[in-house]
């Protein structure tokens, strides 16, 4: 009886609570969304996303490896339910055609695009209209010019030149005869490590630099460099080499010539870091993590289910020295013979990074 | 009326001779295109339209810029560093004091002029067009990377929205230099490209200066490559100093694609057209069907060899007939 009774008072004041629940809930929500919503971000794509991987370039190992970190994360976050689909685009090294593909994607409506720029500057349209149709936009590596993106994910080119010289000048005591060796002509990332650099050998006015080249960051084409350097330039106190295979041509070519071998830096290249052990060398070595590519995916997916995430994830360097060159040569077999070992990454890493 | 027909039937004669060859290669970027809109139909709109044009019309310009001196004969290994400078010499000189009018004119100017000089170093002193080309190659991307060392520049908003926004600008432009083209070669320098290309000395003979040709053929091709770059920096933004490298080798690609020959006189610019439409649309066609990257190089290959193969075929078939 009471409960008959009192069923309608009751049905009609919770009724009224959940009405008052859900207004507060949808202000809470909107009001949330107005404020976290990150870039590009309009609240209208539900999970799972599709993903569109918008590579500029698939054949080098860095690439490949990359990719392998991107792939990984999706497999993961499918299983979460959040990712439906991976869409792959390479544009064989072609700017124009890296263009054509995100045109693509915002044609085929992916709901995230994750890109490594050809050109600094030649995406910012294409990936401005894609930032307006709502598409989560992460780009990392090679970065854009514009900031109608979702995020952007990098680690700091000048910190890495100015990183580099810095070890070189203290190996040398501020003084000897280098030789600089960079990475192609006209690409920002090897602009901006030489251009790092340079405060650091201004300070150290006793720092010769005997010439400089530019190669592609193979070791190959390093090599061959270093091998006519060595023909010309009977003394050479250390080598600042600023990026990836081309120290380990470098050291090679010191071994061919019966060269004493000298003071370099370089990056996280398994064959620098292996002929680093083998010939002994004074080395010093940061990287450009892989998996800056897994990040981009998660934060793209994390910005997709409303949260905020930061307009630039600086990821610092991770600095390989003689003191932590076993852990990174102990996990040698688990990276290609031409590859990159990169540090570990996890969940836990890439929260940290996108709480900063 | 009565000259008209006869004439008109001659003219008439000579296209399809023309386009015999080449109807192999229409249906196959026929396929593609009904292909492409049947896998995306957003195409059909005057944005999507546009967008897919503007993504094409570089290409377009520099296999002109190709062909051109295919059929007289040539060959240029400078198209890609010339795409590059004419993108970098409109980021640079457009913010400037000359403004828009003077940078495309600077542009132009570049363009001409070192085609220019390009095309007399090969007419006058007789060296072969690709060492020249290959040599100039190095000097131009050299010249780009000083104006401009990094990517960077600047071009007006309204500029870049005109050429490259949601409507068919560029394509509407293509027609125009297409009809240009048509009337150039209703001139005896026009004539000249293909007589020179094809005959030096009967051309020669015939009284056409087949050295002020080649000149003017080599100016024209240096023009269409410095204003495809002039496009690329206002579809972009922005200039970059290496943008233009993979053009060189695309342009040669589309042009043969389209039966232009090695040696000069054999070929025809729609079939030039028709070969850089195929290789863009390619592009698009291979990611609506979802192709892995590997797989697209495999793809990409195949279809080139088809589409140089079914005209062969055909033609091999209506011989056998």
């Amino acid at each position: 009886m009471k409960t008959l009774e009192n069923s309608p008072t009751v049905s009609r004041r919770s009724r009224l609570l959940a009405g008052v629940a859900a207004a507060a809930a949808i202000l809470a929500l909107s009001a949330g969304s107005a404020s976290a919503a990150a870039n590009c971000i309009k609240g209208d794509r539900k999970a799972p996303y599709t993903v569109g991987w918008a590579n500029i370039y698939s054949v080098p190992t860095w690439m490949k490896q990359t990719e392998g970190t991107i792939a990984a994360e999706v497999e993961e976050l499918k299983t979460a339910g959040l990712v439906k689909d991976l869409m792959i685009t390479d544009a064989q090294g072609n700017a124009q055609t890296q263009i054509q593909h995100i045109q693509s994607m915002i044609d085929a409506d992916v709901d995230a695009i994750v890109v490594i720029a050809g050109s600094s500057n030649a995406l910012d349209r294409v990936i401005s209209d894609a930032c307006d149709k709502g598409i989560a936009v992460v780009n990392f590596d090679s970065l854009v010019n514009t900031d109608k993106v979702t995020a952007k994910i990098n680690t700091d080119s000048s910190e890495w030149g100015a990183g580099a010289a810095k070890w070189l000048a203290d190996q040398l005591g501020g003084k000897g005869k280098i030789i600089v060796m960079n990475g192609p002509a006209g690409i920002s990332v090897s602009d901006d490590r030489r251009k790092g650099a340079q405060p650091v050998l201004d300070a150290n006015p006793g720092l010769e630099i005997i010439t400089e080249t530019n190669t592609e960051y193979n070791s190959a084409p390093a090599q061959e460099a270093m091998t006519s350097l060595l023909f010309a330039n009977p003394e050479i106190d250390g080598v600042l080499s600023l990026g990836g295979a081309i120290s380990a041509g470098s050291v090679m070519a010191f071994d061919r010539q019966g060269r004493e071998q000298v003071p370099i830096t370089g990056e996280n290249a398994r064959q620098f870091l292996e002929l680093w052990k083998e010939k002994g060398l004074k080395g010093w070595a940061t990287m450009q993590p892989n998996w800056l590519g897994a990040l981009a995916v998660y934060t793209a997916v994390q910005a997709l289910e409303g949260k905020d995430v930061p307009a630039f994830v600086k990821v610092p360097l991770p600095v390989i020295d003689d003191s932590t060159i076993d852990t990174y040569l102990a996990r040698a077999d688990q990276f290609p013979a031409d590859g990159y070992i990169y540090s570990d990454y996890d969940k836990a890493l890439f929260d940290k990074l996108l709480a900063q | 009326m009565s000259a008209v027909p006869s004439s008109g039937w001659l003219y008439g004669a000579i296209q399809r001779g023309r386009n015999r060859g080449l109807g192999g290669l229409y249906l196959v970027v026929a396929a593609f295109l009904v292909l492409y809109a049947v896998l995306f139909p957003g195409i059909l709109s005057v944005s999507g339209f546009s967008k897919f044009t503007q993504n094409w019309f570089p290409l377009a310009l520099v296999t002109m810029a190709q062909a051109l001196l295919m059929l007289n004969g040539g060959i240029t290994l400078a198209i890609g560093p010339l795409v590059s400078l004419g993108a970098v010499i409109a980021a640079t000189t457009m913010g400037g004091a000359l403004g828009v009018p003077g940078g495309i004119l600077a542009v132009a100017l570049a363009g001409l002029a070192i085609g220019a000089v390009t095309g007399a170093i090969v007419a006058h002193l007789r060296l072969p067009a690709i060492i020249v080309t290959l040599a100039g190659s190095f000097i131009i991307t050299g010249v780009a990377l000083i104006l401009l060392p990094r990517p960077g520049g600047f071009i007006p908003d309204w500029l870049s929205t005109t050429l490259a926004g949601h409507t068919p600008v560029a394509f509407l432009l293509l027609v125009a230099i297409l009809l240009a083209w048509k009337a150039f070669l209703a001139t005896p320098l026009g004539i000249g490209i293909y007589a020179a290309g094809d005959n030096p000395i009967g051309a020669f003979r015939s009284g056409v200066p087949v050295e002020r040709v080649k000149i003017v053929a080599f100016a024209l091709s240096g023009l269409l490559a410095a204003l495809a770059g002039l496009f690329v920096a206002a579809q972009t933004g922005s200039g970059d100093p290496v943008i233009g490298t993979p053009f060189t080798l695309n342009s040669i690609a589309a042009a043969v694609l389209g039966g232009v020959g090695f040696l000069g006189g054999k070929g025809t610019m729609r079939g030039a057209i028709c070969g850089s439409l195929l290789l863009s649309v390619m592009i698009n066609v291979m990611f609506f069907l979802g192709f892995p990257p590997v797989a697209q190089y495999v793809a990409q290959g195949l279809i080139i060899v088809g589409a140089v193969a079914v005209p062969e075929l055909l033609k091999q078939w209506r011989a056998r007939r």
